[in-house]
């Protein structure tokens, strides 16, 4: 079930109406979570049987890692844990690239192997809840935090339908707490999550389906050889795109949790108004960057252990989060190009400066405490033209991340460097780039201004006719897009 | 200063929503505009369901836009006395939906194959079917119930078309010149083809008495006919004749049935399709070629009278004509 679609206007009404009835708390977590159970097997009903295995394999083991003094015993324990869910992770996702690499790789030295190409279809949400739920047993295992101790609450942990296909990427001690007791939106809660549901939908129906994806559908699906206008027309459309997909999701779900009483944390925070790839990392995806950081980067070492080893395992780190988005190389040259970046960036600024440590002033400190998986750098130069150098170098990495291949990736980065002649045919209207252009102006506008706070401020600041006839032309503009029902991009990650 | 978002925001936001709403609908239907579905794969796949229904009951339909045009359903209910399931597919070629019925074992019904000769003769044309049957087939049950629901906020309200009155629709004819060599927006006047919940599609009156509006669409097949591709021949298409053949041979061996239509085009159109696609090499030698029977317009006096507005469809009326007579041989010939 997708937020933009028919059938989720019913179901979320439904859930807000039995969710304010004068039953017990239990009832309400009982009907959430069968409620989350159904907007899941509305995709496909089979893979409920994944969740629950997911569910109540890391409930008892998380709880046994917890309890059990025996180390080996421990291990175990977390080896059946992360089998269980990385292997899950790997058959259905990474199954198919790991049988194409391994014939590549059979073929490469004469040993005549073809097998059959697997048909297997991948579970909506698979990669964010592995990770909801592998959080929680790696912290059982380090002690971190206490086990859940109610099976139920765990498992609306697990399933509460806002987050579950497509994030924000929630921690135990983030959301838990909050089935402990009675949660009940206030007028002032559902009036915000209501405003910040609109607005996700205008990003993902309007901003995303409507006025962008045409144009990058049409570059990316050309073969790469093209003038370039098209080409970075089409880059820059894309980049818009999968930043309204995306955000507007996750700003939907945070809506939508809010309209039921739930707090879900910040998932983006104006990306394009970063100054540095730092800075980009730590408002871009900030659930999944500090799971990176903080399940990964840190227990490679993190920065602990000399300069050389701080380069790789950030390189490191960043290949597998391109490996996490999709079973591709392109992706996981994707991440490459993002390790890059923060390599070079780290050694101007360490050549610049030995005090690199301090946080910058330009995010807000939780988003910084909490989101930064490369050290914090104080940065200097900050202005408009660093953040808007920044947005041109991410666009080049968005090349990897959509092209099918890295032959045609590679052809539309020569096209955009006007490499490319003959160039073929012009492939966009006027009007199309004409969209384009103004879409992502006045996107990074906003994304400027906005950097140092968030929408509910802004609205609550500005005087309530002008939030009312904004929050008007938002809805107005997803009636007329008239664009229901088309997946997320980030369904298939 | 206020903390918070005032709830005067969010009335005066629905205030403003509502009256839009209302101000839209009642402005464009002062405009002649009519109830006209989405055409796209959701109804195609509600009516894609409906082809296992048996043989002498349903009568699937594929092809291009013309079989959309030219089929009017409750004439060919009534006359022919089965279903209509109606799966052609508007600037499409009708091959792949050929292969997916073929494929498909629990289709044994007959089956009305439309050739435009440029579409149904050529490797191209195949993304709106593709979308359709990949639709069809991981159709999600989300996704069924929102086709349920959509329908009766459709059936009430004219300004929900795609085409004409989306954003994207409404952008789209915004009179901005294109470099040359782009590909351009195909500005289809709103009451060339409304599609009903059957799928099948009609030209308003207002369009069947405008002339103005006719030569606009005359304009965009000009348009289409600029496209230098030459019409398929030798290997290709023995090649295309062998695929749609195996198809149809699977379809017979469970006990279905195919027929081939060539519904009405008329002047310079006609004569295009002519000059391109001569009769004797390409519709007679796939009657040849299948064993299946076929309808070509100019056989019968009746349906080679007919003519079309814009050179390509039918009007409302030319296709009861058409369907009377359509139904009235396949009754004659048994099939």
């Amino acid at each position: 079930m997708v937020f933009n679609s028919y059938t989720f206007v019913v179901f979320f009404v439904l859930m807000l109406i039995v969710h304010n009835l004068p039953i017990s708390w239990k009832a309400k977590k009982i009907n959430l979570l069968l409620a989350s159970y159904i907007f899941y097997a509305a995709w496909n009903p089979p893979f409920i049987l994944l969740l629950w295995l997911s569910t109540v394999v890391d409930f008892f083991v998380g709880r046994a890692l917890y309890t059990q003094e025996n180390k080996h015993k421990r291990r175990v324990l977390l080896v059946i844990s992360l089998i269980g869910n990385l292997g899950m992770l790997c058959f259905f996702k990474y199954g198919g690239f790991l049988l194409e690499n391994f014939v590549q790789l059979a073929n490469l030295i004469d040993i005549n192997y073809h097998p059959a190409k697997p048909n297997i279809i991948l579970p909506a949400g698979i990669s964010f809840y592995t990770f909801t739920t592998l959080c929680y047993t790696i912290d059982m295992y380090k002690r971190e935090s206490k086990p859940v101790a109610k099976l139920l609450d765990f498992s609306l942990f697990v399933t509460f339908f806002p987050h579950l296909v497509a994030g924000p990427i929630v921690r135990p001690p983030q959301l838990v707490p909050q089935f402990e007791t009675e949660r009940k939106a206030t007028m002032q809660q559902m009036l915000d999550g209501l405003l910040l549901l609109s607005l996700g939908i205008f990003m993902k129906v309007v901003c995303a389906d409507t006025l962008l994806s045409g144009a990058a559908d049409t570059v990316f699906g050309s073969g790469g050889r093209m003038g370039a206008l098209d080409a970075w027309s089409g880059v820059l459309a894309f980049s818009g795109q999968i930043f309204f997909d995306f955000a507007g999701y996750s700003t939907s779900a945070i809506g939508v949790a809010m309209c039921l009483g739930f707090v879900l944390p910040q998932n983006f925070m104006y990306p394009y108004a970063a100054i540095g790839f730092s800075d980009f990392w730590r408002r871009w995806h900030i659930t999944l960057s500090t799971w990176l950081r903080d399940y990964l980067y840190i227990p490679l070492g993190g920065n602990r252990q000399g300069t050389f080893r701080t380069y790789i395992n950030l390189m490191i780190t960043m290949l597998i989060g391109g490996l996490w988005h999709g079973a591709s190389w392109t992706f996981v040259a994707w991440g490459g190009l993002h390790g890059l970046y923060l390599w070079i960036e780290k050694a101007l600024t360490e050549r610049r400066t030995k005090t690199a440590d301090t946080p910058t002033g330009d995010v807000p400190e939780p988003v910084i405490a909490t989101a930064s998986m490369a050290p914090a750098i104080k940065i200097k130069n900050k202005g408009f033209i660093g953040a808007l150098l920044t947005f041109l170098l991410i666009c080049v990495t968005w090349v990897f991340f959509r092209a099918a291949t890295f032959g045609q990736a590679w052809a539309l980065l020569r096209s955009m460097a006007g490499k490319v002649t003959p160039a073929g045919p012009p492939l966009l209207t006027t009007i199309d780039i004409i969209k384009v252009l103004v879409v992502i102006s006045l996107m990074l506008i906003f994304h400027w201004v906005m950097r140092k706070t968030t929408v509910l401020k802004t609205a609550a600041k500005l005087p309530w006719w002008v939030t009312g006839t904004a929050w008007a032309v938002m809805l107005i503009l997803i009636v007329l897009s008239q664009g229901t029902g088309k997946a997320f991009i980030y369904f298939q990650f | 200063m206020q903390k918070q978002v005032p709830a005067r925001a969010a009335i005066l936001a629905l205030t403003l929503v509502l009256t839009f709403i209302v101000s839209w609908e009642l402005y464009l239907r002062h405009r002649g505009a009519v109830i006209d579905y989405d055409d796209g794969p959701e109804l195609y796949a509600h009516v894609r369901d409906m082809v296992y229904e048996p043989s002498d009951k349903a009568t699937v339909f594929i092809g291009s836009s013309r079989i959309k045009y030219d089929i009017d359903i409750p004439t060919w209910e009534k006359l022919y006395g089965t279903h209509a399931v109606q799966l052609a597919m508007t600037g499409s070629s009708p091959l792949h939906m050929l292969d997916d019925l073929a494929a498909d074992t629990g289709f044994k019904g007959k089956l009305v194959v439309d050739v435009t000769e440029v579409l149904f003769f050529s490797h191209h044309g195949n993304e709106d079917p593709d979308a359709g049957i990949s639709y069809y087939r991981k159709r999600t049950l989300a996704q069924k119930a929102s086709f349920i629901l959509d329908e009766p906020v459709e059936a009430h309200l004219a300004f929900l078309n795609k085409d004409n009155y989306s954003i994207t629709g409404l952008l789209g004819r915004v009179p901005v010149k294109n470099r040359p060599g782009v590909y351009p927006f195909l500005n289809f006047p709103a009451g060339f083809g409304v599609t009903e919940f059957n799928r099948q599609n009609k030209m308003t009156p207002a369009f069947v008495a405008d002339t103005n509006q006719q030569n606009q669409v005359k304009g965009i097949w000009g348009l289409l006919a600029q496209d230098p591709t030459p019409p398929m021949h030798g290997h290709d298409l023995d090649s295309l004749l062998l695929t749609v053949k195996q198809d149809i041979d699977k379809i017979k061996a469970r006990g279905g049935d195919v027929i081939f239509t060539r519904t009405p085009s008329t002047g310079m159109f006609y004569m295009g399709e002519q000059k391109g696609f001569p009769r004797a090499a390409y519709w007679d030698r796939l009657l040849a070629y299948t064993g299946c029977k076929g309808f070509y317009f100019k056989d019968s006096p009746v349906t080679a009278r007919l003519d079309c507005p814009e050179w390509s469809h039918l009007s409302p009326d030319g296709a009861v004509v058409y369907t009377t007579s359509l139904a009235g041989t396949l009754k004659q010939a048994k099939w």
